[in-house]
């Protein structure tokens, strides 16, 4: 025992004192940050402006006021912070609280510069060929579009409205685009309603029936329901036991080849049995996955914490999360360190970590329908099959529908067989790829050593 | 083909003791019905070419491997994983954590042979004031040379002061002077009273150093024997001779009736003698038939004695 201890020990420091491991660990939160923070800063959205002229023809002769209107700055102006609106009223509470304390302007100017769309009117009977080429005319106003409002567009005999027709150059954005259309549909519904002689306000008021938040109630407290929550946990929590399962399970495959291709294995085995060194080398990278998840479990839980949304997260996953982590981490661990001890340099190690990294990423492929349908014939019966049924259940239990406890017992029972299984075959390859070098064996070798041994 | 120094299953006193060992990889038979007995405080050399068997045996020993047949006994335990505090071992392919530094390399190794916490210290800065790099302590392993790199891994061996110690062919890779170094390193180990058996498949290295040799070739034992006892087994029928004059006629040398053969060489030649004849007696008759400046009998080497040992084969 004190052999594995010291075996760990070492594993433990070498891996978590080296300069990569201290960037690797830095590198997810500021990878996170940078998305959050400096990516939309650096993208700038506010430094997009729509500018420029549209050409309309009104073949109902009865829009252009309105489009015209429609398109005057106050009226743009408007319009804009009715949508910051409309996304605020979708926000969690706590992100409303933030923008509520500047109101909707700050999320007004989050969308950018306002507009300035110049209305170029034009007969109802004028020649589209001929505005066609205006439109790619060079001019210092970019021309954006020219509209063809169509004849049935404002009135209609039997309902059936018709709309417009818009003609665009090459590298019109789609930004520019959307500001238009929005512009004309609101000149387009006034001229209608104008022409039936309706208050569109009333109209507005009347159909106008706003999701309101929904309150989740749990037995201790209650708060703001967030909206697509079913399906970001369960993301989480397989992003977090990936991040961990990988940083040991790497860190063991580097370690054993290095250990390997630098002769110090010999040496090893000469105070150590091969088994005592495999448990050393795994209890030490277990050491530096657990610091990885701890660390990232905390940074989650700050974050969740300084949104007020602590209370999304059920307190009973955590321990679940670390029981699934165990097994996986075992699971694969074992595997790749099996990979570690049969090859010669990172290199080789490629093709025998393939059929693992597919099993790995596995989850990331399930993950959505998964998490819309837990308990599917299909999300059931990958909860009970190693060594994916780790993060398979994972996903089922942080979804809206989780699985039932009996299901959950069994797919861990699973998981320490599997476990088992794969320490035993680990044990058995370990000791005997130890000291091979040359070509590296393939797959039916392995399963041919693991028998012979 | 003379195998002598069999296993006697009396003996109390081998440190190391194999009995019918046999190992196979495949369809090749690396070690066959090797017996073998090494006695406490003995100085052994495992000699024999590449591929031979001899770190498969060492390794047999070291139960890093394990034998397909036959039994094995280390330092009176039936397997060397129950005396691994007792055992230094210096493998063949061997070497050292790259990134770790030279002091952090050695504790580890000591705490791993069980050296008490309060020793590893003073021994650690002794073993490298010893191998003349007393301020290697904080460098990096990568940043020594190999023969360096060498010399810290035979004290990581030595460290706990085994009572065995087993060297898979020490002093390869080693220019003469480090060789050298290492050479008195191990008389001072078996000075200590500990066993020590290496290997090598230079004849001269266990020529100088061993008491004991024991010839392995295509996984079986070919010779087991002292040093001194196959000098003498293998008596030599060769005279070297080198004339007073160097353009004197060396023919009146075929003359002498003993004499079987005369191959010049250099300034002098090879005198080959007939099988049974005494080489002291031919001397005077040798000496006398053309005037010597030097003359001597040629001592055989193990090189001389492995490879007509082999060719007996």
């Amino acid at each position: 025992m004190k052999n594995i201890l010291l075996v760990a020990q070492r594993e433990f420091i070498a891996t978590v004192s080296t300069k990569a491991f201290i960037i690797g660990l830095l590198f997810m939160p500021a990878m996170i940050g940078t998305a959050a923070i400096v990516f939309p800063r650096l993208l700038n959205p506010r430094s997009f402006k729509t500018r420029g002229a549209i050409v309309v023809i009104d073949r109902s002769e009865r829009a252009m006021r309105d489009v015209k209107a429609a398109f005057l700055p106050e009226r743009v102006a408007e319009r804009r912070e009715a949508t910051a609106r409309l996304v605020l009223n979708q926000a969690p509470a706590a992100i409303q609280q933030v923008a509520g304390r500047g109101s909707a302007q700050m999320a007004t100017a989050a969308l950018g510069a306002a507009p300035d769309v110049q209305v170029i009117e034009r007969p109802a009977t004028a020649d589209l060929q001929s505005q066609k080429a205006w439109l790619l005319a060079p001019d210092t106003t970019p021309h954006l579009a020219v509209i063809v409002i169509q004849k049935n567009a404002v009135v209609s005999s039997d309902r059936s409205f018709g709309s417009y027709d818009s003609y665009v150059p090459s590298n019109a954005d789609d930004r520019a685009l959307n500001e238009i259309h929005l512009g004309l549909q609101e000149a387009i519904v006034n001229a209608r309603t104008r022409e039936r002689g309706i208050d569109r306000a009333d109209v507005e008021a009347i159909v106008n029936v706003p999701r309101m938040p929904s309150i989740t109630v749990t037995r201790d407290t209650e708060r703001a329901t967030v909206r697509g929550i079913n399906q970001l946990l369960p993301m989480a929590f397989v992003i977090l036991m990936f991040m961990g399962v990988m940083t040991g399970g790497q860190s063991l495959l580097q370690t054993t080849v290095e250990e390997k291709s630098s002769r110090v294995m010999e040496v090893l085995l000469s105070a150590l049995s091969p088994l005592e060194l495999l448990t050393g080398k795994m209890l030490g990278q277990f050491g530096v996955s657990m610091i990885v998840l701890g660390l990232y479990i905390a940074l989650g839980g700050a974050v969740l914490v300084s949104f007020a949304l602590f209370g999304l997260i059920n307190p009973w996953l955590l321990p679940y999360l670390v029981i699934f982590f165990v097994l996986s981490y075992l699971t694969y661990g074992a595997l790749m360190v099996s990979v570690g001890a049969v090859v010669n340099d990172m290199r080789e190690a490629q093709g025998l970590m393939m059929p693992l990294m597919l099993l790995l990423t596995f989850p990331f492929w399930v993950w959505f329908p998964m998490s819309m349908n837990p308990n599917s014939a299909f999300s059931v019966a990958v909860s009970f099959v190693p060594p994916i049924n780790s993060f398979a259940m994972l996903i089922r239990l942080t979804s809206t529908a989780p699985p039932p406890w009996w299901q959950v017992w069994i797919s861990i029972v699973v998981g320490i067989g599997g476990v088992m299984a794969a320490l035993w075959f680990a044990s058995k390859v370990f000791k005997i790829g130890l000291l091979m070098y040359g070509k590296p064996p393939n797959f039916a070798t392995l399963v041919r050593w693991a028998r012979q041994a | 083909m003379v195998v002598s120094g069999a296993v006697d299953s009396t003996a109390m006193a081998d440190a190391i003791r194999l009995q019918n060992v046999s190992k196979t990889f495949g369809a090749t038979k690396a070690v066959t019905d090797l017996d073998l007995a090494i006695p406490q405080g003995a100085l052994y050399g495992f000699i024999g070419p590449n591929g031979a068997g001899k770190t498969t045996t060492i390794r047999m020993i070291m139960s890093i491997l394990f034998p397909d047949t036959g039994s094995l006994e280390v330092l009176g335990h039936s397997s060397a994983l129950a005396a691994k505090h007792r055992i230094g071992y210096l493998p063949e392919e061997r070497g050292v954590y790259r990134k770790m530094r030279v002091g952090p390399f050695l504790t580890f190794m000591a705490r791993l042979k069980g050296v008490p916490e309060a020793d590893i210290a003073p021994r650690i800065t002794r073993g490298l004031a010893r191998v003349g790099l007393a301020d290697a302590d904080r460098k990096r392993c990568e940043d020594l040379s190999k023969g360096t790199q060498q010399k810290i891994q035979f004290l990581a061996a030595i460290i706990h002061r085994p009572d065995l110690l087993i060297l898979d062919e020490p002093f390869s890779g080693l220019d003469p002077v480090s060789a050298r170094s290492l050479r008195e390193m191990v008389l001072e180990e078996h000075a200590r009273g500990a066993t020590i058996i290496f290997s090598t498949h230079v004849m001269s290295h266990a020529e100088e150093l061993c008491d004991h040799v024991v010839m392995i070739n295509k996984g079986q034992k070919v010779l087991d024997d002292p040093v001194a006892s196959i000098r003498q087994r293998y008596d030599p029928r060769i005279i070297e001779f080198e004339p007073l004059d160097p353009d004197a006629d060396l023919s009146p040398l075929d003359a002498v009736p003993e004499v079987e053969q005369v191959i010049r060489e250099g300034r002098g030649c090879r005198v080959v003698l007939h099988e049974g004849a005494s080489a002291p007696a031919v001397i005077p008759r040798l000496a006398i038939s053309v005037p010597p400046a030097r003359i001597e009998i040629a001592r055989p080497t193990l090189e001389d004695v492995f490879v007509k040992t082999v060719a007996a084969v």
